[in-house]
């Protein structure tokens, strides 16, 4: 000790002054540095976890907490945040015009499915933080972890399925599958996350073959078109018809009617004529004879009248068409 | 002095960490599990520090043969974790030899499956009755082949082979799982073009089937079309010749009642006919010795 240097040397009394001010502020700023590091402020999305000496100790709520310097620590977990991991696409910019970036992402999304055909399917797994406990200290990288599960998984689902449901009729039912696949995972692997929705995106035949599956659009199209010209034709000729047929009908019943009321009305006439007739048939019937020439004769053009002695009528007829 | 021997002798243990402990580089005593504050002796002994937590294992992306001599690409992954410190010390020393010998061990072991099984068996997990997306289900071709193994399993037998063959290695592979699994780039082609003549198949037969659909609804025109003027044709003249034998009846009911209603009947029908007959380019030649003009000659 007698070597210190500092041993007896004599300070000035200013500097006395300062040394005595100088163990205040080491003070404060010792002060400072413990409640720096002693309280910490907890995110409102946020549970704080944390542990002495590297050993869970107690998980606290947001907002301004104390922990023992040094010794504890601090790890924040996101638990109400909800994340998101896409698959076969990212987004480059969110914004009222959400812009995708596709390209290069293929070997994600390009996956057999059950008949051997290839098809692109994106997807979105949409995840939080259930346990922070298990997040923090079960797995290592579960992030990476839930990427390979729903990579692993996805392909599975659809590996059972035909490139039809994979296309179209499935959809709703592989996201779920995989959705509920996913959670099991999760659970066996105590990632600590909870799965809230498995959303597939653009799901699609991939671009060498989209121009076939179009055209099989449009051959459904094409068929439908058919269809409906036939039916059109059929509902402009049918109806008409079925309308005729009915007027060829009526007419036919009114030809009907008309000729049992005819008959109707000539019998009864006949009877008529017939019970008079029989009463006195010679002169009924010369009467007729004689009301009908009656008629007829002024009608006619010519009459010529010849007697049985006169038997020459042509100079007779001769005359008459000269007069005329 | 104190405190550099206290700062010797404690360590911590994390919630996700094991400890061996070692003297002079051999292990002594159990390993630490327990997170915490430990103590051992300064100076001597040495804490080396493994992982507790699942780690992740990923497969080198590989081209290997199936059974059926499809080459198709295979990516794998694995989590395992560190069961045994003490034995994962002596034998792998650190997680780089483990990667190594885990390398080695599930490479070889998915290899070999892969190349025991045709490739829907390790595409497909069961054998489902797919969801028909269309009536025409042969040509859609909504089928899948039946599989005898499937995926699932064949990842559960490469696990469990796997774990045998790390049974001495102090860790444990907790899960296997084949990620992606793809035809070969040069076989994609072949595909795309199968794909293509499976889809055109399918175009064709819609087609087909319109043009099918379309002749059906136009034979069912002709043939309504047919069917309701014949039927209202036979209606008509059944109609039409029931009237007219009902006319005939009461037309031979009035006439036929007896030889004087015949005679006044055709009397009278000859006088009908006389009066719609003559007009005035006929003419006629009446002899007095007829009805009408007989009283010309004189009263008899």
């Amino acid at each position: 000790m007698t070597n210190n240097p500092f041993n007896g040397y004599r300070l000035p009394p200013q500097w006395k002054k300062y040394l005595s001010n100088f163990r205040v502020i080491l003070l404060v700023i010792l002060a400072i540095i413990v409640l720096w590091t002693a309280l910490f402020q907890v995110g409102p999305e946020e549970v704080g976890v944390i542990t002495r000496f590297g050993k869970y100790v107690r998980a606290v709520d947001p907002g301004l907490n104390v922990k023992v310097p040094i010794i504890e620590r601090v790890y924040k977990v996101p638990v109400e945040r909800q994340q998101k991991q896409e698959f076969g696409f990212r987004t480059l910019r969110a914004g009222i015009q959400t812009q995708y970036s596709q390209a290069g992402y293929e070997d994600e999304s390009l996956m057999l499915t059950g008949d051997l055909n290839l098809a692109n399917v994106e997807w979105v797994v949409q995840y939080r933080v259930d346990n922070p406990y298990n997040y923090l200290f079960k797995v290592r990288d579960p992030e990476g972890t839930l990427r390979d599960i729903s990579e692993a998984t996805m392909r599975q689902i659809v590996g059972d399925r035909t490139v039809n449901e994979v296309l179209t009729v499935g959809r709703t039912e592989i996201a779920s599958s995989v959705h509920e696949a996913i959670q099991i995972s999760c659970n066996e692997y105590s990632l600590g996350f909870t799965i809230e929705q498995v959303v597939l995106q653009d799901v699609n035949p991939p671009d060498p073959v989209k121009d076939a599956f179009n055209a099989v659009n449009e051959a459904q199209q094409e068929k439908e078109t058919l269809i409906n010209q036939a039916k059109s034709e059929y509902n402009r000729i049918i109806p008409r018809a079925r309308g005729q047929a009915q007027e060829t009908i009526q007419k036919a019943e009114g030809y009907a009617a008309e000729r049992v009321n005819n008959a109707l009305g000539e019998a009864t006439r006949f009877d008529a004529l017939y019970s008079e007739y029989i009463k006195a048939p010679d002169v009924t019937k010369r009467r007729l004879y004689l009301e009908t020439l009656q008629d007829v004769i002024p009608k006619l053009g010519h009459k010529i009248i010849t007697d049985e002695k006169g038997s020459n009528i042509l100079p007779l007829l001769q005359m008459q068409l000269n007069n005329k | 002095m104190v405190i550099i021997i206290l700062a010797e002798s404690a360590y911590t243990v994390k919630e996700y960490d094991q400890v061996v402990i070692t003297q002079f580089g051999k292990p002594v005593g159990d390993a630490v599990t327990t997170p915490g504050l430990k103590f051992k002796a300064p100076f001597i002994q040495k804490t080396n520090y493994f992982e507790k937590r699942y780690m992740e294992w990923d497969g080198d992306p590989n081209q290997l043969p199936t059974r059926d001599k499809k080459f198709i690409f295979v990516d794998t992954y694995a989590r395992w974790q560190i069961t045994d410190p003490l034995q994962f010390f002596i034998r792998l020393t650190d997680e780089r030899g483990a990667h190594s010998r885990l390398d080695d061990i599930i490479d070889g072991e998915t290899r070999d499956y892969i190349a025991n099984h045709n490739i829907e068996e390790a595409v497909r997990t069961s054998n489902r009755e797919p969801i028909p997306s269309s009536e025409t289900v042969e040509e859609v071709g909504d089928t899948l082949v039946e599989i005898q193994v499937g995926r699932q399993r064949i990842q559960e037998m490469i696990l469990k082979s796997a774990n045998q063959r790390a049974s001495d290695l102090g860790i444990v592979i907790l899960d296997f799982r084949l990620k992606r699994l793809n035809y070969v780039e040069e076989v994609r082609e072949q595909v795309y073009q199968r794909m293509q003549s499976e889809r055109f198949r399918i175009a064709e037969r819609f087609r087909s089937e319109g043009q099918g659909e379309a002749s059906k609804i136009n034979g069912e025109k002709e043939r309504d079309l047919k069917t309701i003027q014949s039927e209202a044709f036979r209606r008509a003249e059944e109609i039409m010749g029931q009237a007219d034998a009902r006319a005939t009846a009461i037309y031979a009911g009035a006439y036929d009642k007896s030889a004087a209603s015949r005679n006044l009947y055709s009397f009278v029908k000859s006088m009908e006919t006389f009066e719609m007959t003559f007009d005035s380019t006929t003419t006629i030649i009446l002899s007095t010795d007829s009805e009408l003009y007989k009283y010309l000659i004189g009263l008899e």
